[in-house]
């Protein structure tokens, strides 16, 4: 249902996103991996149609079949809601605090589907109960400060499912949330997907949250995708040299707070800062961090290449020749 | 065993919420509720919970900041809330505290190390201002040519190290980190959380580190204390808390951040 084929954005001189291909059918689930600045968050606003007006788009950006790269404001809100729709990472700024969360839920039912109030807010009091909002009448009538935060980002889930969109892309569902809220969110996102057939992108920085909710897995850096592949795959035996060094990043309590000597155990880090996207590395993005490059990763940009069954990565090490 | 650098002793802290109707009396919020912990010099004691459980108002009695309603911070052996300002003022070089955003806590107008020198000046150092500066620079792994620069033109990383040398400029003893790496990228946080450690072994820091974030606590701190509704639920060596929490509360909480052996 949505294809990018070289899909690339860019501002100026500073590109955001470089040739990205990807396709996602009905019912997948996609995790999108990065930290800031690697692109994610302006892939999926262009998946929505949202990115700024000064970025230029390259590539083509397909959604049912339809070339949307250069698609108007007008065509896009044709799609927005109904086809896809998208979950943000602050429930509190996304929601509008002057308005009943009941009515801010129905609202899209009214503009884009043409339901009336009745119509809608039936409608809407079956979605607070399908993302497990308890008393769903009473929280209707509740304003966002009201409710919890977890409660938040489930009204926010409504919303984004009131017309039914065949792709939810959830930004940074978790972020903003504790632990064991974020797990639930997480899987009713999960349980959302699988009842409704409906395809989800998950970006998020968590890889425990992507290794739950997710049956793919992109892996982005400076701007470039770095690995694709299956995430119970990519999670288990990671290819690129930038997934290792964030999977071993983790902080991982299991492995004793002071070594033999009494020492305090220092965490494994990868060296350097994400670079700023005017100023990304010739070569290879993860090159000046990278802890087993070779001379070629300076120079030459390796491509997204297949390595094994159903994965790719872009390493020189592992795809071979290439420039 | 040493004196205890800092030790918390019964604190408790009430709000008084805006009143529901006229004529009923307001409502009070009991943010810390009679809550107890000792920290050692070059030790860390982690405080987990979550956002509501109290965490970030026992930071700001223990930084007396605000007074506590019962109870007592003894910072080596000294009342902090009964202290004269003049000497609780001097006191403060001791103890320092980092925030979560490291872009709010620094003046975007100013040069970094204007900002860094600025518990200096608080205290009345002079003279010194300027090496001691760089000197706090330099530990935290940037340059002393960096005084310079402003905020803006560092990454988010980088500017957490800015906060800790603004921390550490005046040679505390105690430093409160709250949420101090839940900003910033994992490849990064990293980093952070190896700085702090650094620190503490060459300048035989303790760390109050607060964190939402089981598993970042669990992997630096030597205690953990587990908040709930202001209350302290759990308290322990972190090994063991992790192992085999008593509370049901931090069993979810270790359960829900994965971790496992």
């Amino acid at each position: 249902m949505l294809q990018l084929i070289d899909f690339s954005v860019s501002f100026g001189n500073a590109t955001a996103l470089r040739h990205t291909s990807l396709m996602i059918h009905a019912g997948d689930r996609l995790g999108i991996v990065g930290e800031s600045g690697s692109g994610k968050t302006m892939l999926a606003l262009s998946l929505m149609g949202m990115a700024p007006d000064a970025a230029r788009l390259g590539g083509m950006l397909r959604m049912d079949g339809r070339d949307m790269t250069h698609a108007t404001e007008v065509e896009w809100q044709a799609i927005r809601a109904r086809r896809v729709a998208m979950v943000f990472q602050e429930p509190m700024a996304a929601l509008n605090p002057l308005r009943r969360a009941g009515d801010t839920v129905m609202e899209p039912m009214m503009v884009h589907e043409g339901l009336s109030r009745d119509q809608a807010r039936t409608r809407a009091l079956s979605l607070f109960e399908e993302v497990g909002i308890p008393d769903p009448a009473a929280r209707m009538r509740q304003f966002p400060h009201e409710l919890s935060g977890g409660q938040r980002q489930r009204v926010l889930i409504a919303l984004a499912l009131a017309c039914n969109p065949a792709l939810l892309i959830a930004d940074e569902p978790t972020t903003a949330l504790d632990a064991n809220v974020a797990l639930k969110i997480t899987d009713l996102l999960v349980r959302l997907s699988r009842e409704r057939d409906m395809a989800l992108v998950f970006i998020t920085l968590d890889l425990a949250a992507v290794a739950r909710a997710t049956e793919h897995i992109v892996v982005m850096y400076g701007s470039d995708m770095v690995e694709q592949g299956l995430t119970a795959d990519v999670l288990a035996a990671p290819i690129h040299p930038y997934t290792k060094g964030l999977l071993a990043a983790r902080p991982d309590p299991t492995r004793g707070l002071r070594d033999a000597n009494g020492k305090r155990r220092r965490l494994p880090t990868i060296a350097g800062t994400v670079p700023q996207l005017f100023a990304l590395p010739h070569g290879c993005r993860f090159s000046g961090r990278c802890p087993v490059e070779v001379s070629r990763c300076t120079t030459f940009k390796p491509a997204l290449k297949p390595v094994g069954a159903n994965r790719h990565a872009a390493c020189h090490l592992h795809t071979g020749e290439d420039a | 065993m040493t004196a205890p650098l800092l030790e918390a002793r019964g604190l408790t802290r009430r709000y008084r919420l805006p009143r529901n109707a006229l004529l009923r009396a307001a409502p009070v919020l009991t943010a810390v509720d009679n809550t107890s912990f000792t920290i050692r010099a070059g030790e860390t004691l982690g405080i987990v919970g979550e956002s509501g459980s109290g965490k970030s108002t026992l930071a700001r009695m223990v930084m007396a900041f605000e007074a506590p309603d019962e109870g007592e911070v003894l910072f080596n052996g000294q009342n902090l809330h009964t202290l004269p300002a003049p000497e609780l003022r001097k006191l403060r070089q001791q103890f320092q505290m980092v925030f979560q955003d490291p872009y709010g806590s620094l003046n975007p107008r100013r040069a970094v190390g204007w900002s860094i020198a600025e518990p200096l000046r608080a205290i009345g150092v002079d003279g010194t201002t300027e090496r001691r500066t760089n000197e706090a620079l330099e530990q935290v792994g940037l340059h002393a040519r960096d005084a310079g620069k402003y905020p803006h033109e560092f990454s988010g990383g980088q500017r957490q190290r800015i906060a800790i040398a603004r921390a550490v400029v005046t040679r505390p003893a105690l430093l409160v980190a709250d949420e101090a790496v839940s900003a910033l990228d994992v490849s990064v946080q990293a980093q952070i959380l190896n700085l702090l450690m650094d620190l503490q072994d060459e300048l035989g820091l303790g760390i109050l580190f607060i964190s939402h974030d089981l598993a970042v606590v669990g992997s630096i701190c030597d205690h953990i204390l587990v908040m709930q509704h202001g209350k302290a639920l759990e308290t322990g060596p972190a090994a063991q808390v992790l192992r085999a929490p008593t509370h049901p509360y931090t069993a979810t909480l270790v359960k829900a951040a994965g971790i496992s052996r």
